[in-house]
């Protein structure tokens, strides 16, 4: 009896075990063969979003996250139906060149003893 | 006897669960899981860095990729000695503002538009058309203040510290190269707030108070940047092209707020030089060039 009882409770674990650790299984994968091409390429598509999503338990918990930062990215994007000069400046690609000119613009350094003649010269007398 | 029995059968599998949490579970459910963990753990660091201030060096990085498409859109007008001389005020002023842990740095844009604005890190540009709109170096120091104003506020700064989406991914150096896909958008994120959404109010109300203050300071008449922005409500009423009274508060309310300050502090010192005279020296070519 008591044997029975063990090897029961070792068949019911081993059990869970195989559960625990097999792939995820989806609807798709059960399929009949019977099925029409048009069902199947639908389940294709089905799975290539389970795919992108990510699949297994964690998966899951991705996938929220994902569709949470795609419905902001909609959102934010829904403002603006016209291109503004702003975004055209921003979608501009610099050259070498372009960057070359930031950086000349950022060691342009005049001498102070430059400004401070150009200063007295205008009569400014400034504070600092 | 019963109850022993049930005893044991329960302790056996208790020592089985016991054995099986000890193992852990499946190689691919425990791959998934370490997975989980390290992705959670990335998000929570680059939440927390987000949540800190830019450095100063971070700033630079901004400023440099936004100046870069600024300078490819417009182009750089390519006149030393107005170069130097917009330097020369815009040193000026910008020695009068309270942030001096980063160099302002200023350029002339070949565009008729009138327009300045000034980005991260202190990259400061204005137009042709807003150096010809000015009359008087008094104006120019005005309009050059005001810029100033914005980076020692911190007005775009602050809106790239906010948003958490603009600063995710600065940690890594790959991301702050110049042109990687993270700088590109967050520039163009800041280029499409500051020319088509505009600035809040109070930010361009502080950098006009700002401006005062500066070219006060500085030893121009304080009112430089009011008759400025009075030129300006003109010239765009009769089709001059400009963001600043599109993105901008009214130029009467700023005007009265100037004014109110002016006021306030006994500032209208009629005897300080507007230096005309020079500015019309020193800008010659370009007013030619216009007319």
């Amino acid at each position: 009896m008591r044997r029975t009882c063990r090897l029961l409770t070792l068949l019911i674990v081993f059990a869970a075990l195989m559960a625990w650790g097999a792939p995820p299984t989806s609807p798709q994968d059960q399929s009949q063969p019977d099925q029409s091409q048009q069902s199947q390429e639908k389940s294709d598509k089905d799975q290539q979003k389970k795919k992108k999503k990510g699949g297994g338990f964690f998966g899951g918990l991705k996938a929220v996250a994902g569709e949470s930062s795609e419905q902001q990215e909609v959102t934010a994007t829904a403002g603006s139906k016209t291109v503004g000069e702003g975004e055209q400046i921003g979608s501009a690609q610099p050259t070498a060149a372009d960057r070359r000119a930031v950086s000349a613009m950022e060691s342009y350094a005049i001498p102070e003893k430059d400004v401070k003649k150009f200063q007295d010269e205008g009569q400014l007398k400034p504070k600092q | 006897m019963k109850r022993t029995t049930a005893f044991r059968i329960g302790l056996w599998a208790t020592q089985m669960v016991a054995v099986l949490a000890l193992l852990g579970p499946a190689p691919e459910a425990q791959a998934q899981f370490g997975d989980f963990l390290k992705k959670a753990a990335d998000k929570a660091q680059k939440a927390q860095k987000a949540l800190q201030p830019m450095t100063v060096e971070e700033e630079r990085e901004v400023g440099r990729e936004v100046s870069a498409k600024v300078v490819a859109f417009f182009h750089l007008y390519k006149d030393e000695a107005l170069t130097r001389y917009v330097n020369m005020v815009g040193a000026t002023v910008a020695a009068q503002a309270e942030r001096q842990d980063i160099t302002y740095h200023f350029a002339v844009l070949d565009s008729d538009d009138i327009n300045a604005f000034s980005a991260p890190g202190g990259y400061i540009f204005i137009t042709r058309g807003a150096v010809v709109l000015c009359e008087d170096e008094a104006e120019l120091a005005g309009v050059l203040a005001h810029e100033v104003g914005h980076v020692a506020g911190k007005h775009v700064l602050k809106i790239v510290e906010r948003d958490k989406t603009m600063r995710a991914g600065m940690e890594e150096a790959k991301d702050r190269m110049p042109g990687s896909a993270h700088l590109h958008k967050m520039s163009k994120g800041i280029l499409i707030k500051l020319i088509d959404q505009g600035l809040a109010p109070s930010d361009e109300y502080d950098a006009d108070q700002r401006g005062v203050r500066y070219s006060h300071a500085a030893g121009y008449p304080a009112d430089g940047l009011a008759r400025f922005l009075t030129k300006l409500d003109q010239a765009t009423e009769q089709g001059g092209k400009s963001f600043w009274t599109r993105t901008h508060p009214p130029v009467k309310d700023r005007n009265t707020r100037i004014q109110q300050t002016i006021t306030a502090q006994h500032w209208e010192d009629a005897d300080r030089p507007k230096l005309a005279d020079r500015f019309a020296a020193e800008t010659k070519t370009l007013k030619a060039k216009k007319a």
